[in-house]
């Protein structure tokens, strides 16, 4: 018996009703729900260990928006209105772990949606994804390659967005011509490394001396600092340090009278780091995300509903951990909920193609096109304007908007050749 | 006539065993699988009274080995991961001549060193090991079929099969070793090194070998566990992962050949299935080291002393 079903072909389809557990109720992905009955979302992304702070901080804001989204009335799909609710598994940013997540998700628990943090995981999803055409997300494109139709990176545009934070400093401070940069050595800090290299030289900012690549695994971070300090830059660029890094590099640089200018992808908990230096050591730190208290994030082209609403409730439940993710999960929530009411259905490929109808999206940060042939080899990134975030007086203040197709039209070529130093090209990876 | 049945009942049982499992527990069934090839092999070299930090690392060696084979040269997998495992007996024999300078605790400091020395050098050289992002599209066991029952490697019911086949064999050739001349040497040179040497016992070879023979079955885990996720990198094979082979070496004991495989199934499935499934998922590491603490402080014999306890008193009776 089994061995006339696995003869018979591994489709989608009957990869999944042939398991038991489809049998016993869990639904299958995209088939039809019954009335009222909940669309079950999957966040896939590490809960504990060292990279928690990028899944945590985005469950949290998950429950808050499905919270939201239910008093509304729900998902409205062609039968009707639905709840909705996130199941999610902690991968601890391990391969295995995120195959068996998926694995779960997916056949036992019947998602119609995965959102990941990607990187290091994806690999070992993305069989699973090929088998079953789960639709699924991630927070970096630089995941995204031909060969997986189904993931998209509809939010965070890492770590092309970078370039726009180069661009503000360069224009804000002209007389910094010279940077070092350090970032731990893995597939969140290598792309990210390239990504700013070119966006210094698309600036005339002479990097000194090679990236300062250092090992997940550091907790002393003195001798780096001494070294990056050694050269006497104006700019130190930390990259896309996790949070675990950023704070006690940012702690070093203080205690070593570091007196320049600081520019990363992130500054989560940013307060905890204001205590740890002080005030006057931050002002003027520069990085990517934003506080959703911020006025400028109720001007028109924002797309997230009720930001400031959003970050006090936020606030009220988990004082002193709105991060970088704490949005994001919630935005890809929002398109993902757009494109299902516009399909009436959850089923991954109706999503999908609802989703990128047109070339465009709405992304969190104004209005934006799929795009991505160049860099990813297929056009499954949402990408826009993104803001440029900079501490001043102990608060995160959104200096401006810029647009990262603007700059890549005109410096899409150092891009591509870091990219292709650093072997982070689509075609190069693996 | 028990005792005949014991074996075939166990086999019938383990094949029976994943279909009685949900899917993800399928999942960890495998990886659980591979873990304790891992463990046993991880004891052989305790057997010698030497422990190692680098057991991960050379379980890793494995795996970049077979996935390479297979990738850069197209040796078929089974064949490709037999020599995983020779690699790192010779990355092990090589490793000795530095490490075996030492003993205790010095040679778990340079066990460390030599295995971080290792994860290094596959982030520095991106060609061929791929650096930080490591390797993947690693080619996965061929399917085939034996009639009654086609073998899908994607599934886990057919790849525990397989890897419970290479582990059962493995663990019986550990097994034999173990209870040849060579394993009652391997406990002289920990317990009665003075006097073995005496005796004309070659202390250093002896460890050596130990080293080798314990890290190629530990290199053929790791390319079990490459061929199945399809992604290695070298946070794939940190100290985290080496700390959980202590653990559940210390957890279950290391006095008999079934205590470390003892705590690898209970604390996995303490881990990964219940801690899970009661809602702990952000709280496991919070209360899967209190339960290593108050197993330290409650069984120091480890969970074997159980087992013991259990068998002494049937033979009494």
């Amino acid at each position: 018996m089994i061995s006339k079903i696995m003869a018979a072909g591994l489709s989608r389809r009957t990869f999944l009703k042939s398991t038991a557990i489809t049998a016993v109720g869990a639904a299958l992905p995209g088939a039809a729900l019954a009335a009222g009955e909940p669309i079950k979302i999957g966040f896939l992304a590490p809960l504990t260990g060292a990279v928690a702070a990028w899944g945590k901080p985005g469950l949290d804001g998950c429950q808050i928006w499905a919270e939201r989204v239910n008093a509304a009335g729900g998902i409205e799909l062609s039968d009707g209105k639905h709840p909705v609710e996130f199941v999610s598994y902690d991968n601890e940013y391990d391969p295995a772990k995120a195959r068996t997540g998926a694995t779960k998700l997916i056949r036992e628990d019947g998602v119609s949606f995965i959102m990941m943090l990607g990187g290091d995981t994806w690999p070992g999803v993305q069989p699973v994804a090929d088998k079953t055409g789960m639709l699924f997300s991630t927070l970096l494109p630089s995941d995204l390659s031909p060969d997986s139709t189904t993931l998209i990176a509809p939010t965070e545009v890492h770590p092309i967005y970078l370039v726009t934070g180069v661009d503000y400093l360069a224009d804000t401070y002209p007389d910094a011509k010279t940077a070092v940069i350090c970032a731990q050595d893995d597939a969140l800090g290598l792309p990210s490394v390239a990504t700013y290299l070119a966006a210094f030289e698309a600036r005339g900012i002479e990097v000194l001396e090679e990236p300062l690549l250092f090992d997940p695994a550091t907790t002393d971070f003195a001798p780096i600092v001494t070294r990056m300090m050694s050269s006497n830059p104006d700019i130190i660029c930390l990259d896309t340090c996790y949070s675990d890094y950023v704070h006690p590099i940012s702690e070093q640089l203080f205690q070593q009278g570091y007196e320049g200018k600081l520019i990363s992808a992130t500054a989560d908990f940013y307060d905890q780091m204001i205590a740890k230096t002080s005030k006057e050591f931050m002002e003027g730190f520069i990085f990517q995300f934003p506080d959703f208290d911020d006025p400028a994030l109720a001007g028109d082209n924002i797309n997230f509903e009720d930001a400031k609403g959003f970050y006090d409730a936020y606030a009220e439940r988990h004082p002193g951990e709105w991060g970088a993710v704490s949005w994001e999960y919630a935005s890809i929530m929002d398109l993902w909920k757009a494109a299902a009411e516009k399909a009436g259905s959850a089923d991954p490929d109706a999503v999908i193609t609802a989703m990128k109808e047109g070339g465009t999206g709405k992304h969190a940060f104004g209005d934006a096109k799929w795009w991505g042939t160049e860099l990813f080899g297929i056009d499954n990134a949402l990408v826009g304007d993104w803001p440029v975030v900079v501490i001043e007086d102990g608060k995160a203040v959104i200096k401006g908007f810029k647009s990262i197709p603007d700059w890549y039209d005109q410096h899409g070529d150092l891009l591509i050749k870091h990219m292709q130093a650093y072997n982070q090209m689509y075609d190069q990876r693996g | 006539m028990l005792k005949f049945l014991i074996w075939p009942l166990a086999a019938v049982a383990l094949l029976a065993l994943p279909h009685g499992l949900s899917f993800s527990q399928q999942e960890i069934l495998v990886f659980l699988t591979i873990n304790i090839l891992l463990v046993t092999s991880y004891r052989l070299l305790t057997l010698t009274g030497e422990w190692s930090l680098a057991h991960v690392v050379i379980m890793g060696v494995g795996a970049y080995a077979s996935a390479l084979f297979t990738k850069e040269l197209g040796i078929y997998v089974p064949v490709s991961m037999l020599l995983g495992g020779l690699v790192s007996a010779l990355i092990a024999v090589i490793l000795s001549f530095p490490l075996f300078r030492m003993k205790g605790f010095y040679f778990l400091i340079g066990s460390f060193a030599a295995g971080e020395i290792i994860r290094l050098l596959w982030k520095h050289f991106r060609d061929p090991f791929g650096g930080a992002k490591g390797i993947k599209g690693i080619d996965p066991m061929p399917d085939f079929s034996i009639g009654i029952y086609n073998f899908d490697f994607f599934e886990p019911v057919s790849y525990f099969y397989f890897a419970g086949l290479v582990v059962a064999v493995c663990m019986w050739i550990l097994w034999r070793i173990e209870r040849s001349p060579v394993g009652l040497t391997f406990h002289a040179v920990h317990w009665q090194d003075k006097l073995a040497e005496a005796s004309g016992v070659n202390l250093r070879a002896y460890r050596t070998l130990a080293f080798a023979v314990a890290s190629g079955f530990a290199g053929i885990s790791g390319a079990l566990l490459a061929h199945y996720i399809g992604t290695i990198n070298p946070g794939s094979f940190d100290l985290d992962y080496m700390v959980f082979v202590l653990t559940w070496a210390i957890v279950g004991g290391t006095g008999t050949f079934y205590g470390p495989i003892l705590g690898c199934v209970a604390l996995t499935i303490l881990n990964e299935v219940v801690l899970r499934e009661m809602g702990f998922e952000q709280a496991r590491p919070l209360i899967y080291g209190c339960i290593l603490i108050a197993s330290i402080l409650f069984m120091p014999n480890g969970l074997e002393s159980i087992v013991q306890k259990f068998t002494k008193r049937r033979a009494k009776q």
